[in-house]
């Protein structure tokens, strides 16, 4: 199909081919040519051969000197002379370019000598004479924030960089952060856990009752056994059954909610989920990620266990056949929360601060001035273990909360503070190495990374859940957009975890907030494996979390889940395209080189060296594997 | 794979609905399989007697070693375990 005056300008350095048959004599034209977007496929397939093909501009205005047929790549004997199509507009575009800064030349140097993080403060005279600004330079000696990276989709060829050179902005016009609220993380450190009499914390010792097992199995009908294992690192080569969570052990100290006040939490230790049906089948799980623990698990990720960490495993049984049935999983999560609540109320009993090994605070701040962002977590809602339980009273517990499935997928605006202090009990089993676990929020990077960014206003997260059906999907994805609107928000991030049909509403959800005129950034696991089935024009900013090696769901447990090193590709990328930068274009295939260049490229501007974290090679192999891969 | 880009349309049918996942019999008695819920993509309630298409390529060995590492699987894959329709 020929192309528009407009795409031939703005694939000028793309190759041209005929798009249909053209006569000798011809002067070509865009609407002579095919659109260069089709043609990886038709290359990769051998249809089409490149080799000395010229450029879009080269031929635009030459003359055909030879009849030639549809998909005929354009060369230098088939017209009469090499053109240099558009080079008279980009001429034009320089002398403006080159027109603006010589006529204030007083004002220039003001232009160029400030760079403060946030209020950006813009400066064009187009023409003028003894122009005097003043401004207060009170933040003239903050260092300067990141203004701007020229990045790249992930799959997509190495950019340039771009600092906003020439933006001065002022950090005393600026209004001050405003404080919302705080969270504070009391950290009591646990070294042993045994059982005994009961639940209780001596120091670092930390007691289950003997016997618990049973209350647990006794609150759930369809629970029909529950062993509980203590999983010290010595142990860690032991075979376990699939695991269906990873999470935190913390409490609400008195009077505070979840998002706000003091929690506390166990450092050292936390709780594993794992289980099966009578049958012996895995409870909510596909395939084969059951095995050694120390195989599967990819250590440090935000939503996996530390090297070095206790593990309370419980080993759920329950009734044969609801392993794919909501009440299932649901039942294996509750049980274990019997233990889990237990444990946190040993926990609001500790009176001796000496015990408190560590303290962190999250403050949330508003930062009127700059750009206002969202991140938008699209999390499952397609049934049985495809679910959450949003909002419960302690931090990743179970009562007080509410299926996503139930609330009907909808968004749920939280703030930042409620992500970080586990808002989110996720009952989410697929894939191992891309799912999201309840540990995961806790430890979420983006919400991190974003609420300590001085140069950005995180005005909240919006949870989405994923439905099943195409047309609910629709519906929630709407409200994504509508929500985005309301709140008038400057750029937004939208995640999702593991790949499959959630892809579908995972790209609505960007078109819908792309098409309002906000800039958008979308981080999902891509790869190979994960590639994306559909696509839309606001596409343009995506960054893939993989890490494994061969593009695939490894069956390693977290390991290709959104860490530090991709929410500060996406902010990058974000703030890029905030400030009207450009994205370059996905590749066709996936290429890790991609990443790594864009690291490299943020490392650069900001100094500080972005180490990317280990990925399965890391990790023992079993003898035949080795075997195999030796 | 040596005949990966061997892509064949297929046709199933859904015989199984559970919350999280979907068992399709492929036409022509050709086999089974069960997948969760995400990796299908519906426009419309899902229903036992739907009808299915997908592409796939023959399944290939990959060598001849076993990998110990999914020898435990093995109880999953035994006829007890109720992964075929009944």
């Amino acid at each position: 199909m020929s192309i528009s005056l407009e795409c031939a300008k703005e694939h000028a350095n793309d190759p041209a081919v005929l798009c249909c048959r053209a006569e000798e004599g011809v002067v070509l034209s865009s609407h002579n040519l095919e659109d260069p977007a089709i043609f990886d496929d038709l290359v990769e397939s051998g249809l089409l051969n490149l080799d000395g093909c010229l450029t879009i501009k080269e031929v635009i205005g030459a003359t055909l000197t030879k009849t030639s047929d549809s998909l005929t790549p354009l060369t230098k004997d088939l017209i009469n002379e090499v053109q240099d199509a558009f080079a008279e507009e980009e001429k034009e575009s320089e002398a403006e370019e080159a027109a603006a800064p010589d006529a204030p030349a007083a004002a220039a140097p003001i232009a160029m000598s400030t760079k403060v993080p946030g209020g950006t403060l813009k400066i064009s005279i187009g023409e003028g004479k003894d122009i005097h600004i003043e401004l207060p330079l009170s933040g003239a000696g903050q260092p300067a924030g990141l203004a701007s990276i020229g990045n790249v989709s992930d799959q997509s060829a190495p950019s340039c960089l771009s600092t906003a050179g020439n933006t001065a902005s002022d950090k005393a016009a600026a209004p001050e952060p405003k404080l919302i609220r705080s969270l504070t993380r009391k950290h009591y450190q646990i070294t042993e856990v045994k059982r005994g009499p009961e639940t209780r914390i001596d120091g670092t010792v930390l007691t289950i009752r003997e016997g618990i097992e049973k209350d647990a199995i006794d609150s759930q009908a369809l629970v029909h056994d529950l062993k509980i294992e203590i999983i010290t690192p010595d142990k860690y080569h032991t075979y376990s059954e699939t695991i269906m969570d990873v999470q935190p052990i913390a409490t609400k100290e008195k009077g505070c909610e979840v998002g706000s006040g003091v929690t506390r939490v166990l450092d050292g230790v936390i709780m594993m989920v794992t289980g099966t049906d009578d049958n012996g089948v895995q409870i909510g799980e596909f395939g084969s990620s059951e095995g050694y623990l120390d195989e599967n698990i990819m250590w440090g990720r935000p939503g996996a266990p530390d090297e070095g960490e206790i593990f309370i495993k419980t080993q759920v049984t329950i009734q044969a056949g609801t392993n794919m049935e909501r009440p299932g999983p649901l039942a294996a999560h509750s049980a274990t929360d019997v233990i889990t609540n237990e444990i946190r109320q040993a926990l609001k009993k500790l009176e001796d601060d000496s015990l408190v090994v560590d303290t962190e605070e999250f403050n949330q701040y508003r930062r009127p001035g700059k750009k206002k962002v969202i991140v938008v977590k699209e999390i499952m809602g397609q049934g049985a273990m495809h679910d959450n339980l949003l909002l419960p009273v302690e931090p990743v517990g179970v009562l007080g909360a509410k299926p996503n499935v139930d609330i009907g997928n909808v968004p749920v605006v939280v703030s930042p503070l409620e992500i970080l202090d586990g808002c989110i009990h996720a009952l989410t089993c697929i894939g191992p190495a891309s799912k999201e676990m309840s540990r995961h929020y806790w430890r979420e990077p983006l919400v991190l990374e974003t609420l300590f960014d001085p140069d950005l206003d995180l005005c909240g997260v919006l949870l989405v859940g994923s439905p099943q059906i195409n047309a609910e999907k629709f519906y929630v994805s709407k409200r994504v957009g509508m929500t985005c609107e309301a709140l008038d928000v400057d750029g937004a991030f939208v995640t999702t975890e593991g790949f499959g049909n959630n892809h579908i509403d995972f790209a609505s959800h960007i078109e819908q907030i792309g098409m309002r005129g906000i800039s958008v950034v979308g981080l999902s696991f891509c790869a190979k494996q994960g590639a994306l089935v559909v696509g839309n024009k606001y596409m343009t900013c995506m960054v893939d979390n993989n890490k494994s090696e061969g593009g695939i769901e490894n069956e390693v447990l977290a390991n290709n889940t959104l860490c530090p090193e991709d929410a500060i590709r996406a902010i990058a990328m974000l703030k890029t395209a905030m400030d009207g930068g450009d994205v370059k274009a996905a590749q066709k295939k996936w290429d890790p080189k991609v990443k790594a260049n864009n690291i490299e490229l943020i490392s650069n501007v900001t100094g500080k060296p972005i180490v990317p974290v280990k990925n399965e090679t890391s990790l023992p192999m079993s003898k035949k594997r080795l075997e195999k891969y030796s | 794979m040596k005949y990966g880009d061997k892509i064949i349309y297929m046709e199933g049918v859904i015989v199984e609905v559970a919350d999280g996942a979907v068992g399709i019999d492929l036409k022509g008695r050709l086999g089974y399989m069960k997948i969760p819920m995400r990796m299908l993509i519906t426009d419309y309630e899902i229903k036992v007697g739907q009808e299915v298409g997908f592409q796939m390529s023959f399944i290939e060995q990959l060598g001849p070693d076993v990998n110990e590492h999914y020898i435990h699987d093995h109880k999953n894959m035994a006829p007890e375990a109720d992964l075929s329709p009944s």
